[in-house]
């Protein structure tokens, strides 16, 4: 990386199922002024601003940042929109640190938002494709197949979905921000209702309202804010075609490529030795186990087992998602820079109730498309 | 600010704009389009560092129109990739921002929109504030409309003005085999269409049509290798206004202007006579008007062409309509712009907006020279 970039404030807002209190203005309002006080900062201070969010069809509004210029202060400010499906909030975090690094800005907001309160997302994400039967299955009956050909290629015992979810809204309850924190059982989960196989509907994320917002700045103003900043030491966002014979949907490549690009930049050569947390996309259950190997953390195979022994809990050697993740609160938009935005929390100490202990290196991560978009980043205590 | 890296358009292709094609996907459109760019500047995908689509998902009536597009950008082995939202112009910003960074040196830039399979005018309607102004019925076309009348209240400018900027437009775009509609007019004619909205008649409108569009951007040395004749960026800012459209002055554009300033100091020009001509997202003749003034162009001294390629009134493809503004000046500064070429050009301005009355503007600054240092 040319420049060093840092977090230097996160704010974010309560989600919930539909958050009535307020407009989509005022729900990104929310998420920035935190982000600002968090910063030390005031609008004015703000020299570009970034906007991130999933499909327009999810509130009714298209190229909604037109009309949230007014509340996010963008007047006369250069303004950006990103939308690279579910992981647009991490790639808009990663496009606002671009702006920094690029030595042209000092101090960015990148905001990501989705009020899905406003709308249908079923309907949203069942896209109709020309000369393709509709599926109208939503996400979970598009991935629910990826996850079974995980069970199929790894032998992954069944229980391990419904445990990656116990532990999703264990973590949660830990979380003042989730939607959803009341804890369950595995009972319960095995009780509920298989909605696509291998996927119950308590392995599967709630619909949210939700926003996030972040600044992000250069060494001057990390250095002078009133936090410990977050480093970032390696960020990059890839994608890759649909239509390609042998594509590996399970471990796509893509997935790989991010992973070894971040971890060369932030001299990572072992993630599973040298990162303390990770905060990664896991809409539904099964992810957490593919996304372990699919970031290199273990090996093809052996992430359901890692699972198995307890390993990415609270308190053990790898905590995964100790916000509750994807699981318990999904904005869709910005559920990747939640990802992103709770690594650095962790990397800054101030992760609160679900701090991991002796955080120096967090990875924050998300995918969106058909598993082909991925944006992740290496965040740290050193500069 | 540090050391800017000189970035240049090295090659730029487009289909020919049409009202509609009949036979072809938005991505079937484009994959061409990204084949023969590639083929100007003589590699494969793999020699291209960083890629940046744009589209919007209510025009492909659908979401993630744009994840299709990856398979017809080469994006097998994975690449690193963003997608914005917006115009084509506002993404080759962004390509040209990642390239600052020193992580990439090389880029391709792709619009792509089938604006044949909705109603512009509808879809949007949806971009503006739920609450207080979509409810109205306002479209593109009516809330240009109210733009017009105010500049026309403010200025004194009557429909004869409006119509002789429409025929100049029309006279200069007859040449571009590019453009959806090709046949010059006259005032008379232009009078003779019926209102659209009081004061825009139909023929003060453009033609909205289809195409796709991909840019190649090069950094340095790289730029000669790719290219016998570069068109460097010498300036570049983009700002946003509100959208709001009763706290705006709309008959000025306020965040072209401080785009356009920012553009020319980094430059290192004074203004627009230091430039030949320049190619602005105007899509309508007020538009023209308020864009002009905004850049400091006095359209009355004639001293900077206007729209030589005839402009996005006679060819208005959706989301690449201000990454045609870049293509054409690098057609013009690179010795391609066949008959509509501006003798004696060596520098231009590259004009690109989107949203409501010009809400969010991109400025350059373009040259066969690099940027002064």
């Amino acid at each position: 990386m040319t420049r060093a970039v840092a977090v230097v404030g996160v704010g974010q807002t309560e989600h919930a199922a539909r958050r009535a209190d307020v407009s989509i203005a005022g729900l990104v309002r929310e998420a920035v002024q935190r982000a600002l006080d968090d910063a030390g900062l005031e609008l004015a201070d703000i020299d570009a601003i970034v906007i991130g969010k999933a499909p327009d069809m999810l509130e009714g509004i298209a190229q909604p940042e037109q009309y949230l210029a007014g509340a996010v202060g963008a007047h006369l400010k250069p303004l950006l929109r990103v939308h690279t499906a579910g992981s647009v909030g991490a790639s808009t975090a990663i496009t606002g640190m671009t702006h920094v690094a690029s030595g042209q800005y000092e101090r960015v907001l990148a905001i990501a938002f989705e009020k899905q309160s406003e709308g249908n997302a079923m309907w949203a994400l069942s896209p109709n494709m020309p000369f393709t039967a509709p599926l109208v299955a939503g996400a979970g009956g598009f991935f629910a197949p990826y996850c079974r050909a995980y069970i199929t290629k790894t032998g992954a015992p069944p229980h391990i979905g419904p445990m990656i979810a116990v532990n999703a809204r264990e973590n949660a309850a830990r979380n003042p921000y989730a939607h959803l924190r009341d804890p369950m059982t595995m009972d319960d989960v095995m009780a509920s209702p298989m909605l696509w196989d291998p996927i119950r509907y308590l392995e599967t994320c709630p619909s949210s309202d939700g926003a996030i917002a972040m600044v992000l700045a250069g060494e001057e103003q990390a250095r002078k804010g009133p936090r410990r900043p977050a480093w970032i030491k390696g960020a990059a966002s890839y994608a890759e075609a649909m239509w390609i014979p042998g594509r590996d949907q399970v471990s796509p490549a893509a997935g790989r490529r991010c992973a070894k690009h971040v971890y060369d930049q932030a001299g990572i050569t072992n993630p599973w030795k040298e990162v303390q947390a990770v905060e990664m996309y896991v809409p539904f259950s099964w992810f957490e186990a593919m996304w372990l190997e699919n970031l290199g953390f273990c090996e093809v195979g052996e992430g359901w087992k890692a699972i198995d022994r307890g390993a990415q809990r609270f308190g053990a050697h790898l905590p995964v998602n100790p916000s509750g993740g994807v699981m318990c609160t999904n904005p869709i938009g910005a559920s990747g820079m939640l990802r992103l935005g709770e690594a650095a929390l962790q990397v800054m100490g101030r992760a609160g109730a679900h701090q991991v202990d002796g955080v120096r290196n967090a990875v924050g991560h998300a995918y969106g498309g058909g598993a082909q978009y991925f944006a992740m980043w290496v965040v740290s205590t050193d500069r | 600010m540090t050391t800017l890296r000189d970035v240049a358009i090295v090659g730029y292709t487009q289909l020919p704009v049409v009202a509609r094609d009949e036979h072809r996907t938005a991505i079937e459109m484009l994959y061409p389009v990204v084949c023969e760019a590639l083929g100007q500047v003589g590699v494969d995908r793999d020699g291209i560092d960083y890629q940046v689509s744009a589209s919007t998902d209510y025009m492909d009536g659908r979401p993630f129109g744009f994840v299709q597009a990856l398979d017809v950008m080469g994006s097998w082995p994975p690449r690193q990739d963003l997608h914005l939202e917006m115009d084509g112009s506002f993404a080759a910003y962004y390509a040209w921002l990642k390239i600052q960074t020193g992580e990439v040196d090389t880029a391709i830039v792709c619009g792509h929109g089938k604006t044949s399979e909705g109603s512009p005018e509808h879809v949007f309607n949806l971009q503006l504030d739920p609450f207080y102004q979509a409810p109205l019925g306002l479209g593109p076309i009516t809330t240009a409309a109210l733009q017009a009348s105010a500049y026309l209240a403010r200025t004194g400018i009557g429909d004869d003005d409006l119509a002789a900027i429409v025929a100049r437009n029309r006279a200069a775009g007859a040449s571009n085999p590019d453009n959806q509609v090709r046949e010059q007019t006259s005032v008379e004619a232009l009078q003779q269409s019926p209102w659209a909205a009081r004061p825009l008649r139909r023929s003060y409108l453009p033609p909205v049509g289809e195409s796709a569009t991909c840019l190649v951007l090069a950094a340095e040395e790289k730029a000669g290798d790719l290219c016998d004749h570069p068109v460097w960026i010498q300036g570049v800012d983009h700002r946003s206004e509100l959208q709001t459209l009763g706290a705006r002055d709309l008959t000025r554009a306020a965040g072209a202007k401080l785009a356009a300033q920012n553009a020319y100091a980094m430059a290192g020009i004074a203004g627009p006579r230091d430039v030949r001509f320049a190619e602005l997202l105007a899509t309508t003749p007020v538009e023209e008007l308020i864009v002009c003034d905004a850049l400091g162009i006095d359209p009355a001294r004639s001293d900077v062409v206007v729209n030589p390629s005839g402009g996005p009134l006679c060819a208005h493809p959706i989301m690449s309509t201000g990454l045609v503004r870049l293509g054409e000046v690098f057609r013009q500064l690179s010795g391609h712009a066949a008959e509509r070429t501006v003798d004696g050009a060596t520098r231009a301005i590259a004009h690109g907006a989107q949203g409501h009355c010009l809400q969010q503007n991109v400025v350059w600054v373009l040259g066969t020279d690099r940027r002064a240092a």
